[in-house]
């Protein structure tokens, strides 16, 4: 394929009277790992909304390997190779961690498939041995590591990370981190938000930065920590 | 494998229970439409307990089934097993066309709105009496003597065996789906539709797929209790209180999303609705209905996810010993 992986043209979003995305363009390749960042409201849970189809944009286009998707349902963007974690954790919560898993695998593959692909992503992301308790029963890291696991278990081509890393320490983060890194020596492209700006500088080979539903800067993380613009908005002096 | 043994074991014992009975008797009436709501209660569990899809319009298959029929029977002489088939086809389209406005539906909303669909039933099979028979209802076709054909007996030893039938069919069918792809489906639908889409879920077929086996499997059961009783008006079939609250109730209080919720829900309630009738039907005017609503307000109270959790916590404190 020659053309971007994923291509966001002019995406637009208003709820009501907020404009919560404006005229958003950016295009993310094949094996990347791309960082987006900004203040709280900026837009970016908005934006994998978005991509993900819960919400329509009021302008713009979404292209997955050159098809549109925009305006789909999301089970069918999601069969299309895209899905996303969500920043508040949204599990089946009275279903056990691998069932959880399973229902994604579901997308490609029978009941029985699904719950050996269920037990390899749970191991992949270190959680083989909760896998018969309920999601409830987790504390609030290991479930932002189920979503994870549920996200791969569908087989994207594109995985949305919402704050996984939300209230992990930095032993947790850093295994996180090596596991987003694997994911995309497997093949996968991956677009992370985060407020870690450790973990997003190290991690990411481009960022993207927003500020009220606007894209401010796009770079790589040396480009966007020397950004005036970005500076002021979001980083602070310790990155200036 | 053990659920699988405990499960032969108790259908064996269903069968042979009215070896004890008098088959013309009382008791056996009563256990025979016991079994039929719990099948009933089944049939609703599918949606309601599989996806919380808490319908209390279900009484319109249960009608059309026994409108279909009966209708059928008493004009083309259409024997009731293929009226049955009818009925489920006809109550499987018409739960296919109540999705679309009811799809978008939450909670209370979509509770409301299939309450509204089996009304407008009702009122049409009260006021189109030209087919329907109105307000007066319908009688089934008497036949000079037992006929398996046109699934009429004398005694009612019978229909316990068909409605039995009936409920490990229906039984079979939940469990099926609970397992399948489907069933896992309905749960991620259940807990959280948002997520349930994001990974791929079409919620929206989910729930149709479920609405309509669930509403054929209703119009079965709307024809065997035609045949059972040998009589039937709108209010009886189509009503929201005697069928779609019943269906509702014996399952949420068994146990919803359970297979043995509506059985034991059933053979709770139907027992106890019968004893209020007929010991406290004659004091005074609806006593009998007050005990019964005591009766399942206490139960709710003590225990909301239903008598099964409420056994399965008995038994554990019963084994750590500081129950008894």
């Amino acid at each position: 394929m020659n053309g971007p992986l994923l291509e966001i043209r002019g995406i637009s979003k208003r709820f009501g009277g907020l404009q919560a995305l404006e005229d958003l363009s950016f295009d993310v390749s094949k094996g990347e790992i791309v960082g987006l960042i900004g203040p709280n409201g900026a837009g970016k849970s908005t934006l994998f909304n978005t991509l993900v189809g819960l919400h329509k944009p009021t302008a713009g286009a979404v292209r997955l390997e050159g098809k549109d998707v925009t305006g789909l349902r999301p089970h069918r963007i999601a069969k299309r190779g895209m899905t996303k974690t969500f920043q508040n954790v949204a599990l089946f919560a009275e279903t056990s961690v691998l069932d959880n898993v399973l229902i994604g695998a579901l997308l490609r593959e029978s009941v029985a498939d699904a719950r050996a692909t269920a037990r390899t992503c749970l191991e992949r992301v270190g959680l083989a041995d909760v896998a018969e308790k309920a999601a409830s029963d987790l504390s609030f890291p290991e479930r932002a590591r189920v979503e994870v696991a549920r996200g791969l278990a569908t087989r994207p081509k594109v995985l949305l990370l919402d704050e996984v890393m939300a209230a992990l320490n930095r032993v947790e983060m850093e295994e996180i981190m090596v596991l987003i890194r694997s994911l995309r020596e497997d093949g996968l492209t991956v677009i992370v938000v985060e407020h870690h700006m450790h973990a997003i500088m190290s991690l990411c080979e481009r960022i993207v930065v927003l500020n009220f539903g606007r894209k401010i800067a796009e770079g790589s993380p040396q480009e966007i920590s020397r950004n005036q613009e970005v500076v002021r908005a979001y980083l602070g002096r310790e990155y200036a | 494998m053990r659920w699988w043994i405990a499960g032969v074991a108790a259908v064996a014992l269903a069968a042979a229970l009215p070896l004890f009975l008098d088959p013309l008797g009382y008791a056996i009436r009563v256990l025979t439409l016991a079994l039929l709501f719990a099948a009933l209660g089944q049939a609703w569990n599918i949606v309601g307990g599989l996806a919380n899809q808490i319908s209390l319009g279900h009484a319109a298959f249960f009608g059309l089934g026994a409108y279909t029929s009966t209708l059928l029977l008493i004009h083309f002489s259409v024997s009731p097993w293929l009226g049955m088939l009818a009925g489920a086809a006809i109550a499987a389209v018409a739960a296919y066309l109540l999705s679309f406005p009811t799809m978008r539906l939450r909670g209370h909303y979509f509770a409301l709105a299939t309450l509204a669909f089996s009304e407008v039933l009702r009122i049409i099979a009260i006021s189109w009496s030209g087919v329907t028979g109105g307000p007066v209802g319908l009688s089934v076709p008497f036949a000079m003597e037992d006929s398996f054909a046109l699934l009429q007996f004398r005694s009612t030893l019978p229909y316990y065996y068909i409605i039995l039938g009936a409920l490990v069919l229906i039984s079979c069918v939940f469990l099926v789906i609970r397992h399948s792809a489907l069933g896992y489906r309905l749960r991620a639908v259940k807990e959280n539709v948002e997520a349930a889409e994001v990974i791929g879920v079409d919620t929206t077929r989910v729930k149709i797929v479920a609405a309509v086996i669930s509403a054929a499997l209703t119009a079965i059961l709307g024809t065997l209790y035609a045949q059972f009783n040998y009589f039937f008006d709108p209010d009886a079939v189509f009503g929201i209180v005697p069928v779609s609250i019943r269906a509702a109730i014996v399952t949420i209080l068994g146990g919803a999303g359970t297979v043995l919720g509506p059985i034991v829900g059933a053979f709770f309630i139907i027992p106890v609705e019968e004893l209020a009738n007929s010991y406290l039907s004659s004091q005074m005017a609806g006593l009998s209905q007050l005990a019964f609503g005591l009766v399942l307000i206490a139960v709710i109270l003590v225990q909301p996810r239903g008598i099964l959790v409420l056994i399965r916590d008995g038994v554990a404190r019963f084994r750590r010993g500081d129950g008894a």
